[in-house]
C-alpha cells in the first residue's frame, strides 16, 4: 500500500492510496475480526485510592459505544463494492476521507492491541513465531497486519 | 518497556496562587500517557496532534517521552476536560489516565 499525494481533482479532500489485490483482501480480512479489545482494558486511574467505579463505568460505557459505532460503519466498509476502493484501469486505490481515515486507524488499532491483550500482553520483541496455537496465530497475524495497514495509513500525514 | 516509578511534576507555575484564576485552582487534574509495546510510535504522535490540536513537533516530543521515560504528562485540567481527553485518548487505544496533582 502506497500512500497516492496527488490530490486529484474532483475530490482535492480525499486521500488515495494505491493498494495492491492482495492487500485489499488481507485489509478486508483483518478488520472482519473488529472488535478485538475488551472495553474493560481501558483505566481511568492508575492511582487505586483515586478510583470512582462510576467515572470508570462511564469510560466503559463510552468505549462500548464507540465501539459499536464503529462495528456499523464496519459493515459498510466490508462490502464487496464500497465505494472507497476505486479500480482504474490495473491499478487500484483505497480513497478515504480525513475522518474515515481516522476511522479505520482507530479499528486497526483496536485490532492490534486487543491481538496484543489475547496474546499476554508481551513484549513485543519477543512475541513467539514458532509452536503457536491456533487461536495464538490469529492474534500474531492481526497484531502484524493491522500494524502493517497503520504505517501505510500514516504515510499521509508525513 | 516496564513502567518507571519517577514521581509526576508538573511545570513550575509563575502566577502567584492568589491571582490565579478559579479555572486555574480547578485545574488539578493530570492526563498521563503510559508507554506500552505495543502502540506504534508514529501513531502514538498522531493521536496527540489530533486529540490536543499540537504541531507535530510538540507531538513527538511527549511520544517520546512516554518511549523514554515510561509516561508523559499531557496537560493540566480541570476534570470534565481531563476525563474529556482520556476518553479521547482511550478511544484511540493508548493507555491514558487522569490523576489528581498531589
Amino acid at each position: 500500500m502506497r500512500f497516492d499525494p496527488a490530490p486529484t481533482a474532483t475530490a482535492p479532500q480525499v486521500l488515495r492510496f494505491q493498494i495492491s489485490k492482495l492487500e485489499k483482501a488481507l485489509l478486508l480480512a483483518t478488520v472482519q475480526i473488529f472488535p478485538v479489545l475488551d472495553p474493560s482494558y481501558h483505566r481511568l486511574t492508575k492511582d487505586p485510592k483515586n478510583a470512582v467505579p462510576a467515572e470508570q463505568c462511564l469510560l466503559e460505557e463510552a468505549m462500548a459505544r464507540q465501539t459499536a459505532e464503529h462495528k456499523a460503519r464496519l459493515t459498510e466498509f466490508l462490502r464487496a463494492d464500497a465505494p472507497v476502493f476505486q479500480e482504474a484501469g490495473d491499478e487500484l486505490y483505497l480513497n478515504l476521507s480525513g475522518e474515515q481515515l481516522e476511522w479505520l486507524l482507530q479499528v486497526l488499532n483496536d485490532i492490534r492491541v486487543g491481538s496484543w491483550v489475547q496474546l499476554g500482553s508481551p513484549d513485543t520483541d519477543t512475541v513467539r513465531r514458532g509452536g503457536l496455537t491456533p487461536e495464538e496465530a490469529r492474534a500474531v497475524a492481526a497484531m502484524d497486519m493491522s500494524a502493517y495497514f497503520q504505517s501505510g495509513l500514516l504515510e499521509a500525514f508525513k | 518497556m516496564p513502567e518507571t516509578t519517577t514521581p509526576i511534576t508538573v511545570p513550575d507555575e509563575e502566577q502567584d496562587e492568589q491571582t490565579r484564576s478559579k479555572e486555574d485552582l480547578d485545574r488539578g487534574y493530570l492526563v498521563i500517557c503510559w508507554n506500552d509495546p505495543v502502540n506504534l510510535m508514529d501513531y502514538v504522535s498522531h493521536v496527540f496532534q489530533v486529540v490536543f490540536g499540537w504541531a507535530r513537533a510538540k507531538a513527538e516530543k511527549h511520544m517520546l517521552e512516554v518511549h523514554n521515560a515510561g509516561k508523559s504528562l499531557l496537560v493540566r485540567e480541570t476534570f470534565e476536560k481531563a476525563e474529556h481527553y482520556v476518553h479521547q485518548l482511550h478511544g484511540y487505544g493508548l493507555q491514558a489516565t487522569m490523576e489528581r496533582e498531589e
